[in-house]
């Protein structure tokens, strides 16, 4: 097979939902795995070894925690987006259970976002909280989460809430270029895009190595927690299915 | 019979306006909500009139923000009720149009009539009067994307039951930034700075938003009516 | 085993260490309803899995 053709066989894979109940099954102890290891050194390294900061001393080491939840917080609402978009367009239901599976998870995270870099501005900023445009942002995007999830679960008939969710999680997306550049386009309390930006991180290694393995660890993460949850859902929309019937005898 | 789009259109719009104005209390209750909602603020806040100058903005933004969305909730639903609006989807004409004028004719009476208001109301909150273009341009270029915006919010939730609360979570979120800039535009427009830049976000945002909206809210009531 | 300077966190202990307790809940948290929610699933798909024998007696 060419390489297009093996790429198109996986794709169609993974609209089929036996197939991808059988690989979130397989894959979760794995990713977690390596979400434990990726951890385990960006804490060791990050909380024991790295240097504390010129300016924020040991406060510094929030950065650990609130910069990954604040990544994946984005990055995971874009994937409910994209998986929405996937089912309403192509109408693929696996779309569905992704985008609903990955919707509470996201919105764990942005809480985490909100709550870790809380507890960082008091003693740098003076303040718990501030209206500014990166928080205010951020914010809103948890209210888009908790709308996306409400939604979902105001119909009756479950693939009238999918659909209708998918639309919300579509026209919400418009708001993560907000949150990322907030920090460029108005005077913000926050600090600059040091890590996804052109050109190098402004970042000394000792404190980037860590960081980045947190953010690993917590992509791994939430890729196994998606697993786990993507085996709910997608039982939840199969339920009257044979391969479900199959699936579930053992 | 070929209608064509634009007399589609004036139809559509036309049929809203009659039945709206046949119901003049229905027309009349948000605007009523807005002066009272702006009168809580200083009953509330025991404020000489001054101090209120300086939350004016942000209060008349808000009251107009929940007066909007007061009135959303009948965009689509009495027409959902009584089947009018399947044989709208069912009538060969473009479903976009349709939703382009229904929400037209609905700023009409609601955002429209808002603008026309602001000024009782913000002499009542001690925004002086050279402010008041650039207020009642920002509540325009405002109303005007929320219209939208709350289209979309209508589109998913009508026909559910306790909708109009669903349809406040919604719409509330993505109107967080019109609410920033129009008020931000007016605050610059009282302390005597130039509002210019916040007014041509606002348009901006509602370039953006009367462009795009059309089509989801049309795919919100596609799924909804299917 | 580590020296009490680290505890301490020059001084930011109250911040930084409820921050690391926030993110075990939140990470716990995730884990503990993600195998809830599947377990429920499982439940019920094997619920429907018996009526559908009992009604149709095929497996």
């Amino acid at each position: 097979m060419t390489v297009r053709e093996i790429m198109w066989t996986w794709f169609y894979k993974l609209a089929s939902p036996p197939y991808v109940y059988g690989a979130s099954a397989a894959l979760a102890p794995w990713a977690l795995g390596g979400a434990a290891l990726a951890m385990g050194y960006g804490l060791i390294a990050g909380l024991a070894i790295a240097p504390p900061d010129y300016q924020q001393g040991e406060a510094v080491r929030m950065i650990y925690v609130h910069v990954p939840s604040a990544m994946l917080s984005l990055t995971v609402y874009t994937l409910m987006a994209a998986a929405s978009a996937v089912a309403l367009i192509w109408r693929i239901k696996v779309g569905h259970a992704v985008a609903a599976a990955s919707a509470p998870i996201g919105a764990s995270f942005t809480i985490l976002a909100l709550v870790t870099g809380s507890l960082w501005g008091r003693p740098m900023w003076g303040t718990y909280w501030a209206w500014d445009p990166r928080l205010t942002s951020e914010l809103i995007l948890l209210f888009l989460y908790v709308g996306v999830m409400s939604l979902r679960l105001a119909f009756e008939d479950p693939s009238r809430g999918d659909r209708a969710a998918a639309l919300l999680a579509i026209v919400g997306v418009v708001n993560v270029p907000i949150v990322h550049f907030s920090v460029v386009w108005w005077n913000s309390l926050h600090q600059g895009a040091t890590i996804v930006r052109l050109g190098a991180p402004k970042m000394p290694g000792s404190m980037l190595w860590p960081l980045l393995s947190m953010w690993l660890g917590f992509m791994l993460f939430f890729a196994a927690v998606l697993c786990i949850r993507l085996q709910g859902e997608v039982l939840n929309r199969e339920r009257q299915s044979t391969w479900v019937r199959e699936a579930v005898k053992s | 019979m070929n209608v064509g789009l634009l007399e589609a259109f004036a139809l559509i719009v036309r049929r809203e306006l009659c039945l709206s104005f046949r119901r003049p209390d229905q027309l009349l209750q948000p605007l009523v909500f807005f002066l009272i909602v702006t009168t809580l603020f200083p009953l509330g806040l025991n404020l000489q009139l001054s101090l209120l100058r300086d939350m004016s903005p942000g209060v008349l933004w808000v009251a107009a923000l929940l007066s909007s969305l007061l009135s959303l909730d009948s965009l689509f639903k009495s027409d959902a009720d009584d089947g009018t609006l399947e044989q709208l989807a069912l009538c060969g004409q473009d479903l976009t149009v349709i939703v382009v004028a229904k929400t037209f004719a609905h700023w009409l009476v609601s955002g429209a009539a808002l603008v026309l208001v602001s000024p009782v109301v913000g002499t009542a909150l001690g925004i002086p009067t050279e402010a008041f273009l650039t207020m009642m341009l920002s509540l325009t270029l405002g109303t005007l994307t929320l219209s939208w915006l709350g289209a979309i919010g209508a589109g998913l939730t009508v026909g559910l039951k306790r909708g109009n609360v669903l349809l406040s979570l919604i719409v509330l979120p993505l109107a967080m930034p019109l609410l920033i800039f129009g008020a931000g535009a007016t605050d610059r427009a009282i302390s005597g700075t130039s509002s210019a830049g916040a007014l041509y976000f606002l348009a901006a945002l509602c370039v953006f938003t009367c462009t795009l909206a059309p089509f989801a809210a049309t795919t919100a009531l596609r799924i909804t009516l299917e | 085993m580590m020296s009490s300077s680290f505890w301490v966190m020059g001084g930011y202990a109250r911040y930084v260490w409820p921050c690391y307790a926030f993110a075990c809940v939140v990470l716990a948290w995730n884990l503990w309803s993600a195998r809830r929610f599947r377990g429920a699933a499982q439940v019920r798909a094997r619920r429907a899995a018996e009526m559908a024998m009992a009604a149709g007696g095929e497996p």
